[in-house]
Protein backbone atom coordinates (compact mmCIF):
# COMPACT_ATOMS: atom_id res chain seq x y z
CA UNK A 1 0.00 0.00 0.00
CA UNK A 2 1.49 3.30 -1.10
CA UNK A 3 0.56 5.79 1.59
CA UNK A 4 1.63 8.86 -0.34
CA UNK A 5 -0.42 7.80 -3.37
CA UNK A 6 -3.36 7.21 -1.07
CA UNK A 7 -3.07 10.66 0.46
CA UNK A 8 -2.71 12.35 -2.92
CA UNK A 9 -5.78 10.66 -4.33
CA UNK A 10 -7.79 11.63 -1.28
CA UNK A 11 -6.62 15.24 -1.52
CA UNK A 12 -7.68 15.35 -5.18
CA UNK A 13 -11.19 14.24 -4.24
CA UNK A 14 -11.37 16.30 -1.05
CA UNK A 15 -10.76 19.44 -3.09
CA UNK A 16 -14.39 19.11 -4.24
CA UNK A 17 -15.47 19.54 -0.62
CA UNK A 18 -19.09 18.86 0.21
CA UNK A 19 -19.69 17.42 -3.29
CA UNK A 20 -17.62 14.37 -2.40
CA UNK A 21 -19.71 13.45 0.62
CA UNK A 22 -22.89 14.27 -1.28
CA UNK A 23 -21.89 11.88 -4.06
CA UNK A 24 -20.86 9.20 -1.57
CA UNK A 25 -24.20 9.16 0.28
CA UNK A 26 -26.28 9.36 -2.89
CA UNK A 27 -24.29 6.44 -4.31
CA UNK A 28 -24.77 4.48 -1.09
CA UNK A 29 -28.53 5.09 -0.87
CA UNK A 30 -29.15 4.29 -4.52
CA UNK A 31 -27.50 0.92 -4.07
CA UNK A 32 -28.96 0.31 -0.61
CA UNK A 33 -32.15 2.33 -0.12
CA UNK A 34 -32.77 0.56 3.22
CA UNK A 35 -29.81 2.44 4.73
CA UNK A 36 -31.37 5.85 4.12
CA UNK A 37 -33.61 5.68 7.19
CA UNK A 38 -30.60 5.37 9.47
CA UNK A 39 -29.86 9.02 8.71
CA UNK A 40 -31.65 12.31 9.45
CA UNK A 41 -33.58 14.22 6.79
CA UNK A 42 -30.94 16.92 6.48
CA UNK A 43 -27.57 15.40 5.67
CA UNK A 44 -25.49 18.61 5.84
CA UNK A 45 -23.94 17.89 9.26
CA UNK A 46 -23.55 14.24 8.38
CA UNK A 47 -21.46 15.11 5.32
CA UNK A 48 -19.22 17.39 7.38
CA UNK A 49 -18.70 14.57 9.86
CA UNK A 50 -17.87 12.04 7.13
CA UNK A 51 -15.33 14.35 5.51
CA UNK A 52 -13.62 15.20 8.78
CA UNK A 53 -13.49 11.52 9.80
CA UNK A 54 -12.04 10.51 6.42
CA UNK A 55 -9.55 13.38 6.61
CA UNK A 56 -8.47 12.26 10.07
CA UNK A 57 -8.07 8.63 8.96
CA UNK A 58 -6.05 9.54 5.88
CA UNK A 59 -3.86 11.96 7.85
CA UNK A 60 -3.09 9.28 10.44
CA UNK A 61 -2.72 6.42 7.99
CA UNK A 62 1.00 6.10 8.71
CA UNK A 63 0.67 6.21 12.52
CA UNK A 64 -1.14 3.07 13.57
CA UNK A 65 -0.98 3.94 17.29
CA UNK A 66 -3.22 6.98 16.69
CA UNK A 67 -5.41 5.48 14.03
CA UNK A 68 -6.44 2.24 15.71
CA UNK A 69 -7.93 3.79 18.87
CA UNK A 70 -9.68 6.41 16.74
CA UNK A 71 -11.23 3.77 14.48
CA UNK A 72 -12.14 1.56 17.42
CA UNK A 73 -13.96 4.49 19.04
CA UNK A 74 -15.71 5.22 15.76
CA UNK A 75 -16.79 1.58 15.47
CA UNK A 76 -18.19 1.49 19.02
CA UNK A 77 -19.85 4.86 18.52
CA UNK A 78 -21.65 3.66 15.39
CA UNK A 79 -23.48 0.92 17.29
CA UNK A 80 -26.08 3.38 18.54
CA UNK A 81 -26.92 4.33 14.94
CA UNK A 82 -27.80 0.70 14.29
CA UNK A 83 -24.69 0.05 12.19
CA UNK A 84 -24.04 -3.67 11.66
CA UNK A 85 -21.06 -5.57 10.28
CA UNK A 86 -22.93 -6.30 7.06
CA UNK A 87 -23.23 -2.59 6.29
CA UNK A 88 -19.48 -2.14 5.94
CA UNK A 89 -18.96 -3.68 2.46
CA UNK A 90 -21.68 -1.45 0.97
CA UNK A 91 -20.00 1.62 2.47
CA UNK A 92 -16.64 0.48 1.10
CA UNK A 93 -18.01 0.03 -2.40
CA UNK A 94 -19.55 3.51 -2.41
CA UNK A 95 -16.38 5.04 -0.98
CA UNK A 96 -14.31 3.53 -3.78
CA UNK A 97 -16.81 4.60 -6.44
CA UNK A 98 -16.74 8.15 -5.04
CA UNK A 99 -12.96 8.37 -4.99
CA UNK A 100 -12.78 6.93 -8.50
CA UNK A 101 -15.35 9.41 -9.73
CA UNK A 102 -13.60 12.49 -8.33
CA UNK A 103 -10.11 11.32 -9.28
CA UNK A 104 -11.31 11.01 -12.86
CA UNK A 105 -8.52 10.04 -15.18
CA UNK A 106 -6.04 9.91 -12.29
CA UNK A 107 -7.78 6.81 -10.92
CA UNK A 108 -5.77 3.66 -11.56
CA UNK A 109 -5.97 -0.03 -10.80
CA UNK A 110 -3.18 0.43 -8.23
CA UNK A 111 -5.14 3.12 -6.45
CA UNK A 112 -8.22 0.93 -6.42
CA UNK A 113 -6.14 -1.83 -4.83
CA UNK A 114 -4.61 0.54 -2.24
CA UNK A 115 -7.98 1.87 -1.21
CA UNK A 116 -9.57 -1.58 -1.07
CA UNK A 117 -6.77 -2.72 1.19
CA UNK A 118 -7.00 0.40 3.38
CA UNK A 119 -10.76 0.15 3.71
CA UNK A 120 -10.58 -3.53 4.62
CA UNK A 121 -8.33 -2.62 7.55
CA UNK A 122 -10.56 0.30 8.60
CA UNK A 123 -13.69 -1.86 8.49
CA UNK A 124 -11.98 -4.69 10.37
CA UNK A 125 -10.87 -2.44 13.23
CA UNK A 126 -14.29 -0.80 13.46
CA UNK A 127 -16.32 -4.02 13.36
CA UNK A 128 -13.99 -5.76 15.80
CA UNK A 129 -14.29 -2.92 18.31
CA UNK A 130 -18.06 -2.97 17.88
CA UNK A 131 -18.18 -6.74 18.39
CA UNK A 132 -16.06 -6.49 21.56
CA UNK A 133 -18.34 -3.75 22.85
CA UNK A 134 -21.37 -5.91 22.17
CA UNK A 135 -20.40 -8.19 25.04
CA UNK A 136 -20.27 -5.23 27.42
CA UNK A 137 -23.03 -2.81 26.49
CA UNK A 138 -26.29 -2.64 24.58
CA UNK A 139 -26.02 -0.60 21.35
CA UNK A 140 -28.07 2.10 23.06
CA UNK A 141 -30.01 2.65 26.27
CA UNK A 142 -33.72 3.43 26.15
CA UNK A 143 -34.90 5.89 28.78
CA UNK A 144 -38.17 7.48 29.84
CA UNK A 145 -38.55 11.08 30.90
CA UNK A 146 -39.82 11.03 34.49
CA UNK A 147 -39.40 14.72 35.28
CA UNK A 148 -39.39 17.88 33.19
CA UNK A 149 -38.97 21.24 34.91
CA UNK A 150 -38.79 24.41 32.87
CA UNK A 151 -36.62 26.67 34.97
CA UNK A 152 -36.62 29.62 32.53
CA UNK A 153 -38.05 30.29 29.08
CA UNK A 154 -35.09 28.44 27.57
CA UNK A 155 -33.71 26.14 30.23
CA UNK A 156 -35.23 22.88 31.39
CA UNK A 157 -34.01 20.21 33.77
CA UNK A 158 -34.97 16.73 32.59
CA UNK A 159 -34.93 13.65 34.78
CA UNK A 160 -34.82 10.37 32.88
CA UNK A 161 -35.00 6.76 34.00
CA UNK A 162 -32.94 4.37 31.85
CA UNK A 163 -34.60 1.02 31.17
CA UNK A 164 -31.43 -0.93 31.87
CA UNK A 165 -28.68 0.14 34.29
CA UNK A 166 -26.47 2.85 32.80
CA UNK A 167 -23.14 3.35 34.53
CA UNK A 168 -20.94 6.39 34.07
CA UNK A 169 -18.47 8.60 35.86
CA UNK A 170 -19.52 12.13 36.96
CA UNK A 171 -18.20 14.61 34.39
CA UNK A 172 -19.04 12.39 31.43
CA UNK A 173 -21.63 13.11 28.77
CA UNK A 174 -23.80 11.06 26.49
CA UNK A 175 -25.34 11.33 23.02
CA UNK A 176 -29.09 11.71 23.34
CA UNK A 177 -31.77 11.19 20.70
CA UNK A 178 -35.39 12.12 21.27
CA UNK A 179 -38.23 10.32 19.53
CA UNK A 180 -39.46 13.83 18.70
CA UNK A 181 -36.36 14.32 16.48
CA UNK A 182 -35.31 10.90 15.23
CA UNK A 183 -31.73 10.33 14.00
CA UNK A 184 -30.45 13.55 15.54
CA UNK A 185 -28.05 12.92 18.38
CA UNK A 186 -26.73 15.64 20.69
CA UNK A 187 -24.39 15.39 23.65
CA UNK A 188 -25.55 16.24 27.17
CA UNK A 189 -23.71 15.82 30.46
CA UNK A 190 -25.11 13.81 33.32
CA UNK A 191 -25.83 16.43 36.00
CA UNK A 192 -25.76 14.11 39.01
CA UNK A 193 -23.59 11.42 40.53
CA UNK A 194 -25.08 7.93 39.96
CA UNK A 195 -28.16 7.42 42.15
CA UNK A 196 -29.63 4.30 43.71
CA UNK A 197 -32.76 4.58 41.56
CA UNK A 198 -30.60 5.03 38.44
CA UNK A 199 -32.27 8.27 37.35
CA UNK A 200 -30.21 10.85 35.48
CA UNK A 201 -30.65 14.63 35.21
CA UNK A 202 -29.88 16.64 32.08
CA UNK A 203 -29.70 20.44 31.95
CA UNK A 204 -30.95 21.55 28.55
CA UNK A 205 -30.80 25.04 27.13
CA UNK A 206 -32.92 25.63 24.02
CA UNK A 207 -30.64 27.10 21.37
CA UNK A 208 -32.42 29.36 18.88
CA UNK A 209 -33.21 27.25 15.82
CA UNK A 210 -31.67 24.13 17.39
CA UNK A 211 -34.00 21.24 16.54
CA UNK A 212 -32.96 18.88 19.34
CA UNK A 213 -32.36 21.32 22.19
CA UNK A 214 -35.66 23.13 21.54
CA UNK A 215 -37.57 19.85 21.49
CA UNK A 216 -35.93 18.66 24.72
CA UNK A 217 -36.40 21.97 26.51
CA UNK A 218 -39.93 22.76 25.34
CA UNK A 219 -41.94 19.96 23.72
CA UNK A 220 -40.70 16.82 25.49
CA UNK A 221 -42.93 15.88 28.46
CA UNK A 222 -43.00 13.29 31.21
CA UNK A 223 -43.44 9.88 29.63
CA UNK A 224 -41.50 10.74 26.47
CA UNK A 225 -38.85 8.29 25.37
CA UNK A 226 -35.19 8.99 24.65
CA UNK A 227 -32.28 6.90 23.49
CA UNK A 228 -28.79 7.33 24.89
CA UNK A 229 -25.47 6.14 23.53
CA UNK A 230 -22.56 4.98 25.66
CA UNK A 231 -21.13 7.55 28.11
CA UNK A 232 -18.15 9.46 26.73
CA UNK A 233 -15.73 12.15 27.81
CA UNK A 234 -12.61 12.28 29.90
CA UNK A 235 -13.61 15.17 32.16
CA UNK A 236 -13.62 13.81 35.70
CA UNK A 237 -12.64 14.75 39.21
CA UNK A 238 -8.99 13.94 39.91
CA UNK A 239 -9.44 11.94 43.09
CA UNK A 240 -5.72 11.54 43.67
CA UNK A 241 -5.16 15.30 43.81
CA UNK A 242 -4.89 16.78 47.30
CA UNK A 243 -5.43 20.31 45.98
CA UNK A 244 -8.49 22.52 46.39
CA UNK A 245 -10.88 22.71 43.49
CA UNK A 246 -12.32 25.67 41.60
CA UNK A 247 -15.26 24.89 39.32
CA UNK A 248 -16.15 27.39 36.59
CA UNK A 249 -19.64 26.87 35.19
CA UNK A 250 -21.21 28.92 32.39
CA UNK A 251 -24.98 28.40 32.23
CA UNK A 252 -25.86 24.72 31.58
CA UNK A 253 -22.13 23.94 31.59
CA UNK A 254 -22.94 23.54 35.27
CA UNK A 255 -24.24 19.99 34.67
CA UNK A 256 -21.01 17.90 34.74
CA UNK A 257 -19.54 20.08 37.51
CA UNK A 258 -22.62 19.58 39.69
CA UNK A 259 -22.26 15.83 39.21
CA UNK A 260 -18.65 16.14 40.36
CA UNK A 261 -19.68 18.08 43.49
CA UNK A 262 -22.12 15.29 44.36
CA UNK A 263 -19.34 12.79 43.79
CA UNK A 264 -17.00 14.75 46.10
CA UNK A 265 -19.67 14.68 48.82
CA UNK A 266 -19.27 10.93 48.94
CA UNK A 267 -15.55 11.12 49.71
CA UNK A 268 -14.22 10.57 53.20
CA UNK A 269 -12.36 13.88 53.00
CA UNK A 270 -13.88 16.09 50.32
CA UNK A 271 -11.55 18.77 48.92
CA UNK A 272 -12.38 22.45 49.38
CA UNK A 273 -14.57 23.27 46.37
CA UNK A 274 -15.40 26.76 45.13
CA UNK A 275 -18.04 26.81 42.39
CA UNK A 276 -18.46 30.00 40.36
CA UNK A 277 -21.74 29.77 38.46
CA UNK A 278 -22.29 32.40 35.76
CA UNK A 279 -25.27 33.43 33.64
CA UNK A 280 -26.41 36.49 31.75
CA UNK A 281 -29.19 37.47 34.14
CA UNK A 282 -30.25 36.53 37.66
CA UNK A 283 -33.29 34.69 36.27
CA UNK A 284 -30.95 32.45 34.28
CA UNK A 285 -29.14 31.22 37.39
CA UNK A 286 -31.54 28.34 36.94
CA UNK A 287 -30.15 25.96 39.55
CA UNK A 288 -29.08 28.37 42.28
CA UNK A 289 -31.58 27.30 44.99
CA UNK A 290 -30.36 23.71 44.77
CA UNK A 291 -26.70 24.77 44.77
CA UNK A 292 -27.24 26.99 47.81
CA UNK A 293 -28.87 24.08 49.59
CA UNK A 294 -25.80 21.98 48.84
CA UNK A 295 -23.47 24.73 50.07
CA UNK A 296 -25.47 25.04 53.30
CA UNK A 297 -25.24 21.30 53.84
CA UNK A 298 -21.56 20.83 52.98
CA UNK A 299 -19.09 23.19 54.69
CA UNK A 300 -16.32 22.40 52.18
CA UNK A 301 -18.40 23.85 49.32
CA UNK A 302 -18.65 27.55 48.43
CA UNK A 303 -20.99 28.72 45.69
CA UNK A 304 -20.61 32.15 44.09
CA UNK A 305 -23.18 33.09 41.46
CA UNK A 306 -22.41 35.85 38.98
CA UNK A 307 -24.43 37.70 36.38
CA UNK A 308 -22.85 39.31 33.31
CA UNK A 309 -25.66 41.38 31.76
CA UNK A 310 -27.56 42.82 34.72
CA UNK A 311 -25.53 45.58 36.40
CA UNK A 312 -28.17 46.17 39.10
CA UNK A 313 -27.82 42.56 40.37
CA UNK A 314 -27.00 42.64 44.07
CA UNK A 315 -24.40 39.86 44.02
CA UNK A 316 -21.24 39.49 41.93
CA UNK A 317 -21.41 40.85 38.40
CA UNK A 318 -19.20 40.08 35.41
CA UNK A 319 -18.04 36.90 33.71
CA UNK A 320 -17.03 33.73 35.52
CA UNK A 321 -13.40 34.56 34.69
CA UNK A 322 -13.79 38.03 36.28
CA UNK A 323 -15.20 36.57 39.48
CA UNK A 324 -12.53 33.89 39.79
CA UNK A 325 -9.90 36.61 39.46
CA UNK A 326 -11.68 38.69 42.12
CA UNK A 327 -12.92 36.15 44.61
CA UNK A 328 -10.87 32.95 44.46
CA UNK A 329 -7.29 33.21 45.74
CA UNK A 330 -5.71 30.59 43.49
CA UNK A 331 -3.04 29.24 45.76
CA UNK A 332 -3.02 25.53 45.13
CA UNK A 333 -5.98 24.58 43.00
CA UNK A 334 -7.22 22.33 40.24
CA UNK A 335 -9.69 24.03 37.90
CA UNK A 336 -12.57 22.47 35.98
CA UNK A 337 -14.21 24.64 33.32
CA UNK A 338 -17.43 23.98 31.41
CA UNK A 339 -19.68 26.24 29.36
CA UNK A 340 -19.96 27.68 25.86
CA UNK A 341 -16.76 27.57 23.81
CA UNK A 342 -16.34 31.35 24.21
CA UNK A 343 -16.73 31.07 27.99
CA UNK A 344 -14.29 28.15 28.22
CA UNK A 345 -11.65 29.94 26.15
CA UNK A 346 -11.95 33.16 28.16
CA UNK A 347 -11.85 31.35 31.50
CA UNK A 348 -8.89 29.13 30.61
CA UNK A 349 -6.95 32.17 29.36
CA UNK A 350 -7.68 34.01 32.59
CA UNK A 351 -6.68 31.06 34.77
CA UNK A 352 -3.40 30.79 32.90
CA UNK A 353 -2.71 34.49 33.21
CA UNK A 354 -3.37 34.13 36.95
CA UNK A 355 -0.51 31.65 36.99
CA UNK A 356 -2.34 28.34 36.94
CA UNK A 357 -0.37 25.65 35.07
CA UNK A 358 -2.18 24.18 32.05
CA UNK A 359 -2.08 20.63 33.39
CA UNK A 360 -4.26 21.61 36.35
CA UNK A 361 -7.02 23.00 34.13
CA UNK A 362 -9.56 20.42 33.05
CA UNK A 363 -12.07 21.01 30.25
CA UNK A 364 -14.41 18.73 28.34
CA UNK A 365 -12.71 17.16 25.33
CA UNK A 366 -16.01 17.29 23.47
CA UNK A 367 -19.65 16.83 24.09
CA UNK A 368 -20.81 20.37 24.76
CA UNK A 369 -23.87 20.63 22.56
CA UNK A 370 -24.38 23.83 20.62
CA UNK A 371 -27.54 23.05 18.69
CA UNK B 1 -16.67 35.11 16.01
CA UNK B 2 -17.58 32.26 18.28
CA UNK B 3 -17.37 29.47 15.71
CA UNK B 4 -14.38 27.32 15.03
CA UNK B 5 -12.48 28.57 11.97
CA UNK B 6 -11.85 25.06 10.62
CA UNK B 7 -15.55 24.55 9.92
CA UNK B 8 -16.32 24.46 6.19
CA UNK B 9 -17.75 27.74 4.94
CA UNK B 10 -21.42 27.31 4.10
CA UNK B 11 -24.13 29.85 3.31
CA UNK B 12 -25.81 28.93 6.62
CA UNK B 13 -22.59 29.53 8.53
CA UNK B 14 -22.14 32.97 6.99
CA UNK B 15 -25.75 33.91 7.65
CA UNK B 16 -25.75 32.82 11.26
CA UNK B 17 -22.25 34.07 12.07
CA UNK B 18 -22.21 35.58 15.55
CA UNK B 19 -19.70 38.25 16.48
CA UNK B 20 -18.60 39.18 19.96
CA UNK B 21 -19.80 42.72 20.73
CA UNK B 22 -17.06 45.31 21.08
CA UNK B 23 -16.10 46.11 24.66
CA UNK B 24 -17.60 49.21 26.16
CA UNK B 25 -15.71 52.28 25.13
CA UNK B 26 -14.27 50.59 22.04
CA UNK B 27 -15.60 51.26 18.61
CA UNK B 28 -17.75 48.49 17.11
CA UNK B 29 -19.52 47.94 13.80
CA UNK B 30 -23.16 48.57 13.07
CA UNK B 31 -24.79 45.18 13.65
CA UNK B 32 -27.47 45.71 11.01
CA UNK B 33 -24.87 46.48 8.35
CA UNK B 34 -22.80 43.43 9.25
CA UNK B 35 -25.92 41.23 9.14
CA UNK B 36 -27.02 42.63 5.79
CA UNK B 37 -23.56 42.05 4.36
CA UNK B 38 -23.42 38.48 5.69
CA UNK B 39 -26.83 37.90 4.10
CA UNK B 40 -25.48 39.00 0.72
CA UNK B 41 -22.33 36.91 1.08
CA UNK B 42 -24.47 33.92 2.06
CA UNK B 43 -26.73 34.31 -1.00
CA UNK B 44 -23.74 34.66 -3.28
CA UNK B 45 -22.06 31.62 -1.75
CA UNK B 46 -25.24 29.58 -2.21
CA UNK B 47 -25.44 30.68 -5.86
CA UNK B 48 -21.80 29.82 -6.47
CA UNK B 49 -22.14 26.43 -4.81
CA UNK B 50 -25.18 25.50 -6.84
CA UNK B 51 -23.59 26.63 -10.10
CA UNK B 52 -20.54 24.67 -9.03
CA UNK B 53 -22.67 21.52 -8.84
CA UNK B 54 -24.01 22.12 -12.34
CA UNK B 55 -20.50 22.74 -13.65
CA UNK B 56 -19.25 19.57 -11.95
CA UNK B 57 -21.86 17.55 -13.74
CA UNK B 58 -20.90 19.17 -17.03
CA UNK B 59 -17.19 18.53 -16.46
CA UNK B 60 -17.79 14.91 -15.63
CA UNK B 61 -20.07 14.45 -18.63
CA UNK B 62 -17.46 15.99 -20.95
CA UNK B 63 -14.70 13.98 -19.31
CA UNK B 64 -16.73 10.83 -20.00
CA UNK B 65 -17.11 11.81 -23.63
CA UNK B 66 -13.38 12.46 -23.91
CA UNK B 67 -12.69 9.01 -22.47
CA UNK B 68 -15.07 7.52 -25.04
CA UNK B 69 -13.23 9.27 -27.88
CA UNK B 70 -9.94 8.02 -26.47
CA UNK B 71 -10.83 4.53 -27.47
CA UNK B 72 -13.64 3.42 -25.18
CA UNK B 73 -16.62 3.67 -27.48
CA UNK B 74 -20.26 3.42 -26.44
CA UNK B 75 -22.16 4.44 -23.34
CA UNK B 76 -20.55 3.12 -20.16
CA UNK B 77 -22.90 1.25 -17.85
CA UNK B 78 -21.97 3.42 -14.85
CA UNK B 79 -22.97 6.62 -16.69
CA UNK B 80 -26.64 6.03 -15.96
CA UNK B 81 -25.82 5.35 -12.34
CA UNK B 82 -23.77 8.56 -12.09
CA UNK B 83 -26.74 10.50 -13.48
CA UNK B 84 -28.96 8.94 -10.85
CA UNK B 85 -26.44 9.77 -8.13
CA UNK B 86 -26.44 13.40 -9.22
CA UNK B 87 -30.21 13.50 -9.31
CA UNK B 88 -30.44 12.12 -5.78
CA UNK B 89 -27.71 14.54 -4.68
CA UNK B 90 -29.70 17.47 -5.97
CA UNK B 91 -32.84 16.26 -4.22
CA UNK B 92 -30.85 15.87 -1.00
CA UNK B 93 -29.45 19.38 -1.35
CA UNK B 94 -32.96 20.75 -1.79
CA UNK B 95 -34.07 18.94 1.34
CA UNK B 96 -31.02 20.21 3.24
CA UNK B 97 -31.77 23.73 2.11
CA UNK B 98 -35.41 23.46 3.24
CA UNK B 99 -34.37 22.19 6.67
CA UNK B 100 -31.66 24.84 6.96
CA UNK B 101 -34.10 27.59 5.96
CA UNK B 102 -36.68 26.36 8.46
CA UNK B 103 -34.06 26.27 11.20
CA UNK B 104 -32.79 29.69 10.23
CA UNK B 105 -36.32 31.05 10.29
CA UNK B 106 -37.00 29.55 13.69
CA UNK B 107 -33.67 30.94 14.95
CA UNK B 108 -34.58 34.43 13.74
CA UNK B 109 -38.06 34.19 15.24
CA UNK B 110 -36.71 33.01 18.57
CA UNK B 111 -34.04 35.69 18.60
CA UNK B 112 -36.56 38.36 17.74
CA UNK B 113 -38.98 37.12 20.39
CA UNK B 114 -36.21 37.13 22.99
CA UNK B 115 -35.20 40.66 22.04
CA UNK B 116 -38.77 41.86 22.35
CA UNK B 117 -39.24 40.10 25.65
CA UNK B 118 -36.09 41.75 26.99
CA UNK B 119 -37.28 45.11 25.67
CA UNK B 120 -40.72 44.73 27.26
CA UNK B 121 -39.15 43.72 30.55
CA UNK B 122 -36.74 46.63 30.37
CA UNK B 123 -39.55 49.08 29.64
CA UNK B 124 -41.66 47.64 32.43
CA UNK B 125 -38.75 48.01 34.82
CA UNK B 126 -38.20 51.62 33.75
CA UNK B 127 -41.91 52.35 34.11
CA UNK B 128 -42.08 50.69 37.50
CA UNK B 129 -39.13 52.66 38.77
CA UNK B 130 -40.71 55.85 37.34
CA UNK B 131 -43.96 55.16 39.19
CA UNK B 132 -42.01 54.47 42.33
CA UNK B 133 -40.06 57.68 41.93
CA UNK B 134 -43.27 59.65 41.37
CA UNK B 135 -44.76 58.14 44.49
CA UNK B 136 -41.64 59.05 46.44
CA UNK B 137 -41.69 62.57 45.04
CA UNK B 138 -45.34 63.19 45.91
CA UNK B 139 -44.86 61.69 49.34
CA UNK B 140 -41.92 63.92 50.11
CA UNK B 141 -43.81 66.90 48.68
CA UNK B 142 -46.70 66.19 51.05
CA UNK B 143 -44.29 65.84 53.91
CA UNK B 144 -42.69 69.18 53.02
CA UNK B 145 -46.08 70.89 52.81
CA UNK B 146 -47.02 69.53 56.20
CA UNK B 147 -43.74 70.78 57.64
CA UNK B 148 -44.34 74.28 56.21
CA UNK B 149 -47.97 74.62 57.46
CA UNK B 150 -48.71 76.21 60.97
CA UNK B 151 -48.21 73.59 63.55
CA UNK B 152 -51.47 71.68 64.11
CA UNK B 153 -52.22 70.11 67.46
CA UNK B 154 -50.91 66.66 67.93
CA UNK B 155 -53.67 64.09 67.64
CA UNK B 156 -53.36 62.88 71.22
CA UNK B 157 -53.73 66.35 72.61
CA UNK B 158 -56.71 67.03 70.35
CA UNK B 159 -58.41 63.89 71.52
CA UNK B 160 -57.76 64.84 75.15
CA UNK B 161 -59.31 68.23 74.65
CA UNK B 162 -62.35 66.78 72.92
CA UNK B 163 -62.85 64.41 75.83
CA UNK B 164 -62.55 67.36 78.24
CA UNK B 165 -65.21 69.28 76.29
CA UNK B 166 -67.59 66.34 76.37
CA UNK B 167 -66.95 65.93 80.07
CA UNK B 168 -67.63 69.60 80.78
CA UNK B 169 -70.83 69.47 78.78
CA UNK B 170 -72.08 66.52 80.81
CA UNK B 171 -70.93 68.20 84.01
CA UNK B 172 -72.92 71.36 83.25
CA UNK B 173 -76.03 69.20 82.65
CA UNK B 174 -75.46 67.45 85.95
CA UNK B 175 -74.98 70.80 87.70
CA UNK B 176 -78.21 72.14 86.32
CA UNK B 177 -80.13 69.04 87.43
CA UNK B 178 -78.65 69.22 90.90
CA UNK B 179 -79.31 72.96 91.14
CA UNK B 180 -82.94 72.38 90.21
CA UNK B 181 -83.27 69.66 92.81
CA UNK B 182 -81.64 71.95 95.35
CA UNK B 183 -84.04 74.78 94.56
CA UNK B 184 -87.00 72.46 94.79
CA UNK B 185 -85.94 71.02 98.10
CA UNK B 186 -85.26 74.57 99.41
CA UNK B 187 -88.76 75.63 98.33
CA UNK B 188 -90.25 72.57 99.98
CA UNK B 189 -88.32 73.26 103.18
CA UNK B 190 -89.55 76.83 103.22
CA UNK B 191 -93.09 75.63 102.70
CA UNK B 192 -92.80 73.10 105.51
CA UNK B 193 -91.24 75.63 107.75
CA UNK B 194 -94.05 78.16 107.14
CA UNK B 195 -96.63 75.49 107.89
CA UNK B 196 -94.89 74.59 111.10
CA UNK B 197 -94.78 78.21 112.14
CA UNK B 198 -98.53 78.35 111.65
CA UNK B 199 -99.03 75.29 113.80
CA UNK B 200 -96.55 76.53 116.34
CA UNK B 201 -94.99 73.15 117.11
CA UNK B 202 -91.33 73.69 117.92
CA UNK B 203 -90.29 70.06 117.66
CA UNK B 204 -91.68 69.86 114.18
CA UNK B 205 -89.94 73.11 113.38
CA UNK B 206 -86.65 71.66 114.51
CA UNK B 207 -86.93 68.45 112.58
CA UNK B 208 -87.95 70.20 109.36
CA UNK B 209 -85.09 72.61 109.77
CA UNK B 210 -82.74 69.75 110.38
CA UNK B 211 -83.86 67.70 107.35
CA UNK B 212 -83.78 70.62 104.96
CA UNK B 213 -80.32 71.62 106.20
CA UNK B 214 -79.23 68.06 105.68
CA UNK B 215 -80.58 67.93 102.09
CA UNK B 216 -78.94 71.25 101.26
CA UNK B 217 -75.58 70.27 102.57
CA UNK B 218 -75.74 66.92 100.76
CA UNK B 219 -76.41 68.65 97.45
CA UNK B 220 -73.68 71.17 98.04
CA UNK B 221 -71.14 68.48 98.92
CA UNK B 222 -72.12 66.58 95.83
CA UNK B 223 -71.66 69.60 93.60
CA UNK B 224 -68.40 70.45 95.26
CA UNK B 225 -67.04 67.00 94.62
CA UNK B 226 -68.02 67.06 90.96
CA UNK B 227 -66.45 70.47 90.51
CA UNK B 228 -63.15 69.15 91.64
Amino acid sequence: MDELRLKESFARAAAYGDEVALFFYSHLFLGHPELREMFPVSMADQRDRLLSALGQIVADVSSQEDLVPYLAGLGRDHRKFGTLAEHYPAVGASLLATLAHFNGMAWTEDLARDWTEAYTVIAAVMTEAAAEDEGLHPPWWGATVVGHERRTMDIAVLRVAPEVPFSYVPGQSVAVESEARPRLWRFYSMANAPRHDGTIDFHVRAIDGGPVSCALARSVAVGARLRMGAPVGTLRLDMASRRSVVLAAGSTGLAPLKAMIEQASGLAEPPRVHLVFGARTAAELYDLPDLEKMAAQWPWLTVTPTVSAEPQYRGETGTVADVIGRRVPLTDHDAYVCGSSAMVTATVNRLQSLGMPQNRIYIEDFGWSES
Amino acid sequence: MTRVSSEPMTPELVRSAAFTPARLGRRGLDEGEVRAFCGRVSDELARLLSSNTVLQEEVLRLRGRLLDRAGKPGVRPEDGHVQAVYMLSRAQKTADRCVADAQEYSRELAEDARMRRDEILREAKVRASMILEEAHASASKAAQAARDAPEPLPAAELQGLQAEIAYLRTFSDVCRTHLRAYMESLARSIELWERAEHEGASTAKRSVLHSSQHALSRNATHLWCRMR
